[in-house]
């Protein structure tokens, strides 16, 4: 819910105007962070945040250097040569045109006495054979890394997505961090005021109790009979005979109470602080009016009560 | 006088804002001087295709002159020369080729203007981005008046432009935004100019209660008036609004006037009535709350001085320089930099009726200290008048720089136009015309 403001309408001034919003912005969320002063954080103080979490603060950096585009094209093959096929006349052939049909005839002929130191056809025949076991690998090999590939494409898209949620996670954490901190801090505030609220009211029953006179007071006064009183309350026999005298004494004994408290650290609890508070119109964290310019003006904001005054 | 206003496209029904602006100042100059309007046959201005017969026509009693358009843009290619001369080192030659592949390349219309320079005073340029500024002031700088309707994007930032508003005898700007732009671009400080703007014709008696009835819409609204394009901040707005129906209870609605080229998130509170005529749109807007401009760019916005003549505040995106000033210079209006200043200046303008009254009678009187019409044409007139006597009294206007030399021109020397831009200074313009 946003907060209030009271505006008068005589001389606006956007700038001041401006300049409270973003105030106000800043004291709801603690700091007014900026989206690069948060990435910021995220990438800094991660461990003052998010300690109990124990995330690594260069997290990102860390997964940002390990993910890298160059290993997905790590498996292209290189071009794989030409394969041989072997038969006579790769053997005895030649590529030289006529002459080389008559080399090839030479060699042929020459072919038997070739025989007589090696037998070629063996060797013809596993040669054979190699070059049709080099390209049933190379085709496997091409079929692997296409696969590969495949696979290391779609990694990388993942990656680049977990990068995204990884950073987004991140960013987002550093923003519930701090406002959690904040909140941590309100409910604080929020519990130190209950409780100070608490006490006082505890002592105005205290007083609204035993005050003399007429009313709902001296009516209870007079309904409760003496021995009804509380042991505690300091009132005898006395004090109903002479109520002026026991008002005077009540008093006194009240600002004996009131100081002793204060001087005892009551601090920004005591009651002088929550009259000051009561004085500016601040039930809770609401604003101070704003005069049209922007100035903080002695009026109150609104009342005190109307929860919409607050920007709970 | 004899004045010719050049602009990209020019009809009733084209409703760009430099050709809306264009159309308006050449009725408007009219009353005072003899106008002409050349322009090109194009009508989209995407494709620039030649929709509009070449040759005279009269529109509104105005002689417009078509030219035909060379060639259509092709997407591709202009996407390529714009990512190369946006983001890398290139020539001015680079830059050129960009400019051919933007268009609308008439080259019929520059010819025309560099024949016929002595049967105008004055030429009048709209839209110092497109072919037809660059090469129409390039034929006639020393008669060219310049309406530059610049925005801080890549295009202000390359070279070629530097000479062109250094060279033109005066410019016309829409804001004190856009001259700190220009002139930090540009250096061109000694050029006579004016911050001007546009002046707008908005119904002394608008009947909000005519257009509720006709839409049945009963609960308080804000509306946003113009093309619901993501380019133009729409979507973030949507994101706003349905962040603010959250948490803030009540019932305002969101009603957006225009064509959509953007899902519209299907929510109650946000109603679209699509595209309306001038009435429908002016008893809109004085039926709103406030008026929304969650553009990024603008050189000028018409519907925030529309909003701002019919008493309105509004609520703008303070990301865009131009639009950040005037909402300073005018207090007539608050500014978001993102969802929680979104939520708290919208609650502010919804909630306290003190302050958005006062801002509608400050927005009120900054339209008519301004943006009237009688002050907008006085403008034009006393720059025009002012070069009239500088002609007559023999003060020459220094020539436009000359192109550098064919082998110069193709040296990769020049920056990234991106980056210059990013160097440029940034910021609304304060101090100056506040009330």
């Amino acid at each position: 819910m946003p907060s209030e403001f009271s505006l008068r309408s005589d001389s606006v001034d956007v700038e001041q105007i401006m300049e409270q919003i973003r105030g106000r912005i800043r004291e709801k969320r603690g700091v007014d962070y900026t989206e690069d002063e948060l990435r910021e954080l995220a990438k800094v103080k991660l461990e003052t945040f998010l300690d109990p979490t124990r995330v690594r603060s260069d997290l990102l950096e860390h997964y940002r250097s390990g993910h890298r585009s160059d290993l997905v094209e790590l498996f292209s093959p290189a071009p794989v040569p030409g394969n041989f096929t072997f038969d006579d006349h790769l053997v005895f052939g030649s590529a030289r045109g006529v002459t080389g049909r008559f080399i090839a005839g030479f060699r042929k002929l020459l072919n038997p006495i070739l025989k007589l130191f090696i037998n070629p056809n063996p060797i013809i025949q596993v040669l054979h054979l190699q070059g049709q076991i080099n390209t049933h690998n190379a085709d496997q090999f091409g079929r692997i890394a296409h696969f590969i590939n495949d696979r290391e494409r779609a990694r990388a898209d993942l990656d680049l997505l977990n990068y995204e949620v990884l950073h987004n996670l991140v960013l987002e954490m550093t923003r519930l961090g701090i406002e959690v901190k904040n909140l941590k801090m309100r409910v604080e505030s929020l519990s130190s005021r209950l409780d100070f609220n608490e006490r006082r009211a505890r002592a105005l029953e205290h007083v609204v109790q035993y005050q003399p006179g007429a009313g709902p007071v001296a009516e209870t006064g007079r309904s409760t009979p003496p021995s009804t009183l509380p042991p505690d309350s300091g009132r005898g026999p006395t004090d109903q005979v002479n109520p002026a005298a026991k008002g005077e004494a009540q008093r006194s004994r009240r600002r004996r109470r009131r100081r002793g408290r204060g001087a005892a650290g009551g601090g920004p609890q005591g009651p002088t602080e929550a009259n000051h508070q009561e004085q500016d119109g601040r039930s809770g964290p609401a604003l101070l009016p704003l005069e049209p310019n922007g100035r903080a003006s002695s009026e109150p904001a609104s009342d005190p009560s109307d929860p919409g005054a607050t920007d709970q | 006088m004899n004045i010719a206003v050049v602009v990209q496209r020019y009809g009733l029904d084209i409703n760009g804002g430099a050709e809306l602006h264009a159309r308006y100042i050449a009725e408007h100059v009219s009353r005072f001087a003899e106008v002409e309007v050349l322009t090109t046959c194009a009508h989209n201005y995407i494709t620039w295709r030649n929709e509009l017969p070449a040759g005279e026509a009269r529109l509104n009693g105005l002689r417009v002159r078509r030219f035909p358009v060379k060639r259509e843009r092709n997407p591709q290619q202009f996407g390529r020369r714009s990512v190369h001369v946006f983001e890398h080192w290139h020539s001015l030659a680079d830059e050129h080729a960009w400019l051919e592949s933007e268009g609308p390349a008439s080259p019929a219309l520059t010819k025309y203007i560099a024949r016929h320079r002595d049967s105008y005073d004055y030429f009048i340029f709209f839209s110092f981005r497109y072919y037809h500024a660059y090469h129409g002031i390039r034929a006639v700088a020393d008669r060219s008046l310049l309406v530059p309707t610049a925005e801080r994007e890549g295009a202000i930032g390359l070279s070629m432009f530097g000479p062109v508003f250094r060279g033109v005898r005066a410019l016309m700007y829409n804001s004190f935004e856009e001259r700190a732009m220009i002139q930090a671009a540009a250096a061109n400080h000694d050029v006579p100019h004016v911050v001007v703007g546009v002046g707008s014709e908005v119904p002394a008696h608008p009947e909000p209660e005519r257009f509720r009835a006709k839409y049945g819409i009963r609960s308080p609204f804000v509306i946003y008036v113009g093309r619901i394009d993501e380019n133009k901040g729409c979507k973030e707005l949507f994101a706003h609004f349905e962040h603010y129906v959250r948490a803030v209870p009540g019932d305002l609605m969101l009603v957006l006037v225009g064509h959509s080229i953007l899902p519209i998130p299907e929510h109650p509170r946000i109603r679209h009535v699509g595209f309306v005529d001038d009435q429908d749109k002016f008893d809109a807007m004085a039926a709103a709350d406030a008026l929304i401009v969650p553009s990024y760019f603008e050189s000028l916005s018409m519907v925030a001085l529309e909003a701002w003549a019919l008493g309105k505040p509004v609520l703008a995106n303070g990301r865009c320089d131009v639009l950040q000033g005037q909402c300073l210079r005018s207090n007539a209006g608050l500014y978001y930099e993102g969802g929680e200043q979104f939520l708290e200046t919208l609650y502010q303008l919804q909630s306290n009726r003190h302050l958005a009254r006062a801002m509608g009678e400050n927005g009120r009187a900054f339209f008519q200290r301004h943006y009237t019409w009688p002050v907008v044409e006085q403008k034009y007139m006393d720059m025009l008048n002012r070069l009239h006597d500088d002609d007559a009294s023999g003060r020459a206007a220094p020539p436009i720089e000359p192109l550098p030399g064919w082998f110069a021109r193709r040296r990769a020397t020049l920056p990234p136009a991106n980056d210059v831009v990013k160097a440029l200074p940034e910021g609304p313009v304060v101090g100056q015309e506040r009330r």
